[in-house]
């Protein structure tokens, strides 16, 4: 069996798990959803801050919201020792690693369609054309956090303390992630354009693509150590 | 197949759990594996099916090392965990299709209903694993590896959960696995049965094989061997 058709029959379980418990879904709905209810009654957003806060506000809640998704990544697994049942197999370590990202993403993807149009309908804002081009750069910059995200997830597995782990290490990690997407939102969104965010961009696609396969090619180490 | 064991050791920071552990094994050997708590049985079984890494020493089969990263021979390898292993959330057939999956082993629906149909749980292939017993999914372990037919089965404590008939079942399940060129290596404190079902026995004692021998009838240094280091053993 292909990497890919391993990614695709452990995707499809934990979709189809997650479809039963909707317990990743749903926390990291609410929970986004809230945070955005406690922007919006904190601060008003001037016009002239709109460019500037925006994308800080959306990322924060994002990473908040991702977080709480990684750390019930392994959930599954670590009931009934399924992990194990998975590292005895001779599935492609890789293929784990793939399936868990895409997974993450997926359900990433699914709170940010929903956070970003409700974040623009509580503080009033016009901007409406620029969703597209703030969904392709939220999109890039997800991948990049579950990328790094996941190779994380796997490596605070076993620690007692992973809730606190986790966030202690991905998120300096994760600085040049948030700093290119928080840049090429705040162009988009001060311009108009993408164009004008091009080396933004470009380190954005670098790092998901150098993370990507260097999680794809040390998992099996990260996973089994 | 055959199994060989070289100086094989595994170390959890200072302690020993195993120490220079020598081993042959072939094909159709039922293997019982004893000793008393804490003496390195789980631990050797966790070696065999590449969970752990040793810390000194080799495991081959058929003269090809057990490494991490040989996937093919994985596939060669079974665990049965007897409540384990096994996701709580997916239907009894679902876990069986999708293992059969990941082994890529091909089967057919009408195959699939017959393994379970063998271990009585056919009539459950639609309940969530979680709505089982235990002795119920030990039941589904056991449908598991006979679906995915590995070389090499691997057994913790198997009889904790069974009843009468599920020990039957098991019992000629494994004569069948070995009667068909596979190995089983069964960890138990259950002596007796073992005994009775086993081609060969180990005692553990310490990280330490102390014993390594066919069976016999009678078999006096084996009970030599087990009146030394499981005083108080047996069922």
């Amino acid at each position: 069996m292909s990497l890919l058709s391993e990614t695709f029959l452990l995707l499809r379980k934990d979709l189809l798990l997650e479809l039963r418990r909707r317990d990743s879904l749903l926390t990291m709905f609410f929970f986004g959803t809230l945070l955005l209810f406690v922007f919006h009654f904190s601060f008003d957003l001037p016009p002239d801050k709109v460019a500037e806060m925006t994308p800080a506000l959306l990322w924060l809640a994002f990473l908040f919201t991702g977080t709480l998704g990684l750390a019930q990544l392994f959930n599954a697994e670590r009931e009934n020792h399924c992990l194990d049942a998975l590292l005895l197999s001779p599935l492609d370590r890789g293929a784990l690693f793939l399936a868990k990202t895409s997974f993450n993403l997926i359900l990433m993807v699914l709170v940010e369609i929903v956070v970003i149009p409700l974040f623009w309908i509580l503080f009033n804002l016009n901007s409406w054309n620029l969703l597209p081009q703030l969904f392709l750069v939220t999109f890039l910059g997800t991948v990049g956090f579950c990328v790094l995200g996941t190779i994380m997830a796997a490596i605070t597995l076993k620690a007692r303390a992973r809730e606190l782990l986790l966030p202690l290490i991905l998120f300096p990690l994760m600085i040049p992630i948030i700093l290119a997407t928080i840049r090429c939102m705040e162009n988009v969104l001060r311009t108009g354009e993408l164009s004008d965010a091009l080396p933004w961009l470009r380190l954005l696609l670098g790092f998901d693509v150098i993370f990507l396969t260097l999680g794809v090619l040390i998992f099996d180490w990260v996973i089994e150590s | 197949m055959r199994l060989s064991i070289d100086k094989l050791s595994k170390a959890y920071g200072f302690l020993w759990a195993l120490r220079d552990i020598h081993l042959e094994l072939q094909s159709g050997q039922l293997v019982a594996l004893l000793g008393p708590n804490g003496a390195g049985k789980t631990t050797l079984l966790k070696l065999f099916a590449g969970l752990i890494l040793p810390t000194a020493g080799s495991i081959q089969f058929d003269g090809a090392p057990f490494a991490p990263g040989a996937l093919d021979l994985r596939r060669k390898v079974g665990l049965l965990s007897p409540a384990d292993h096994l996701y709580d959330n997916l239907t009894v057939s679902e876990n069986l299709r999708f293992f059969a999956s990941l082994y890529r082993r091909r089967h057919s629906p009408a195959a699939l209903v017959q393994t379970l149909e063998s271990v009585n749980l056919g009539p459950r292939r639609d309940d969530y694993v979680a709505n089982l017993s235990s002795g119920m999914k030990c039941r589904l372990s056991i449908a598991k590896w006979q679906l995915l037919q590995p070389e090499l089965l691997l057994l913790d404590e198997p009889y904790g959960v069974l009843d009468g008939s599920g020990v039957d079942l098991l019992e000629g399940f494994l004569r069948a696995h070995c009667a068909g060129g596979g190995v089983v290596i069964m960890a138990s404190h259950h002596v007796s049965r073992v005994l009775q079902l086993c081609s060969h026995a180990l005692i553990l004692h310490q990280g330490r094989l102390t014993f390594n021998e066919a069976k016999q009838q009678p078999w006096p240094s084996f009970d030599r061997a087990f009146s030394e280091f499981l005083p108080h053993g047996g069922s």
